[in-house]
């Protein structure tokens, strides 16, 4: 497997600069050598995220997804409550581990409809969250946290 | 001329120092790609056993998301490095073993051949390191550290004075490194900070490259 981040391209689009990431999806065999691993992270999500609380956005379109280190970022919207347009930003592991989970490629794309996404807010009070778990209109599942990190198809046990 | 006798067994010796130099001096084979399975909590302990001096607790207390360097894509170095949470590769030398880390690209040197450091080193982010052998437990003793520098990211302060020191033992059984760490840091703490590791050989294992971008390392 290339070194993914030697081939990540960097270009402009209209109004916003956006790293995309390279257009390949890791195979899923290579995942063998992190089936168990536990996913651990240098920084203690508790001082940015109430790791005791969960919030869940439904039916949200994805704005962009970044690949990148230290985090990588989804940014998505949605209908709230009030019937406004609302922008949420999540963050995601680094691109180095959501390549090790099976998350890397392009498994986001602008536009993407999902489900729903899972995760813990931000102490700020931001629209910022620290994304765990995205679920795809197809029932696909992207699990970016915990020991069971990777993507599971729908109907999959 | 002196006839030289040599036994059976000074042949052998000889024959083991001369060929293989690295086996001879070390102790245990660390050689390798090795991948991150540490405890809980990234092996730090926890927070409401950590006991701060009052100097030490007013840093905590002025702790904020900024203090984590990581995320401004700055390098953790140690001890906020200790317990790292990416494929590690150790390479061991005759007079130096050396931790080459995925994350930042960090390189330790672990000098075994019992030199001290210069009078000139000054304090560095990854400081300056010494190891030797006890049985096959590497130990490893680093001073000159920066004091431009976190104990962890959930705000423990780390002083980096001319007190501070970190004494790790690394000891492989079967496919699992395991290590103990403890930082001693007098000014912040009122006894050593005391972090735990575990990292499972990886045979296949790979080390990336980690580029960092810090726009991305905020909190929105």
């Amino acid at each position: 497997m290339s070194v993914f981040l030697n081939s990540v391209a960097f270009y402009e689009r209209e109004g916003s600069n956006v790293l995309k990431s390279p257009k390949f999806v890791l195979p899923l065999a290579a995942l063998a050598f992190f089936v168990g691993v536990p996913v651990t992270a240098h920084h203690s999500g508790s001082t940015y995220f109430d790791l005791d609380a969960e919030i869940v956005h439904n039916n949200v379109t994805v704005v962009s997804y970044n690949l990148v280190n230290p985090h990588g970022r989804l940014v998505f919207t949605f209908t709230d409550a009030d019937g406004n347009e609302t922008e949420w930003g999540g963050e995601l592991a680094s691109a180095n581990n959501m390549h090790r989970r099976g998350l890397g490629g392009e498994i986001f794309q602008p536009g993407d409809k999902l489900a729903s996404v899972t995760g813990s807010p931000s102490r700020s009070g931001s629209n910022f969250m620290r994304l765990t778990r995205a679920v795809f209109e197809n029932g696909d599942v992207a699990q970016v946290t915990g020991r069971n990190a990777g993507v599971t198809r729908a109907g999959a046990e | 001329m002196q006839n030289v006798r040599i036994t059976t067994l000074e042949f052998v010796i000889t024959v083991i120092f001369v060929h293989f130099p690295v086996i001879a001096s070390a102790q245990a084979d660390f050689e390798g790609i090795w991948n991150p399975q540490h405890p809980p909590r990234m092996g730090q302990p926890p927070p409401d056993e950590v006991r701060l001096t009052p100097a030490g607790q007013a840093e905590y207390d002025n702790h904020s998301a900024d203090t984590d360097r990581t995320l401004r894509c700055l390098m953790p170095g140690i001890p906020l490095g200790l317990v790292d949470p990416y494929p590690l590769e150790i390479v061991q030398q005759d007079h130096q073993v050396l931790f080459l880390y995925e994350h930042f690209h960090q390189v330790r040197r672990i000098f075994t051949d019992g030199r001290k450091a210069p009078d000139h080193w000054l304090p560095s982010l990854i400081g300056y390191s010494t190891g030797h052998w006890d049985g096959d437990t590497l130990v490893v003793r680093t001073t000159h550290m920066s004091p431009d520098n976190n104990m962890w990211t959930a705000g423990f302060p780390f002083s980096g004075d001319e007190n501070t020191y970190v004494i790790e033992r690394y000891t492989r059984d079967g496919d699992m490194l395991t290590f103990r760490g403890e930082v001693h840091d007098p000014t912040y703490y009122e006894e050593p900070y005391v972090v735990n590791g575990r990292w499972s050989f990886a045979p296949e294992g790979e080390i990336w490259e980690y580029e960092c971008i810090p726009e991305f390392g905020g909190i929105l």
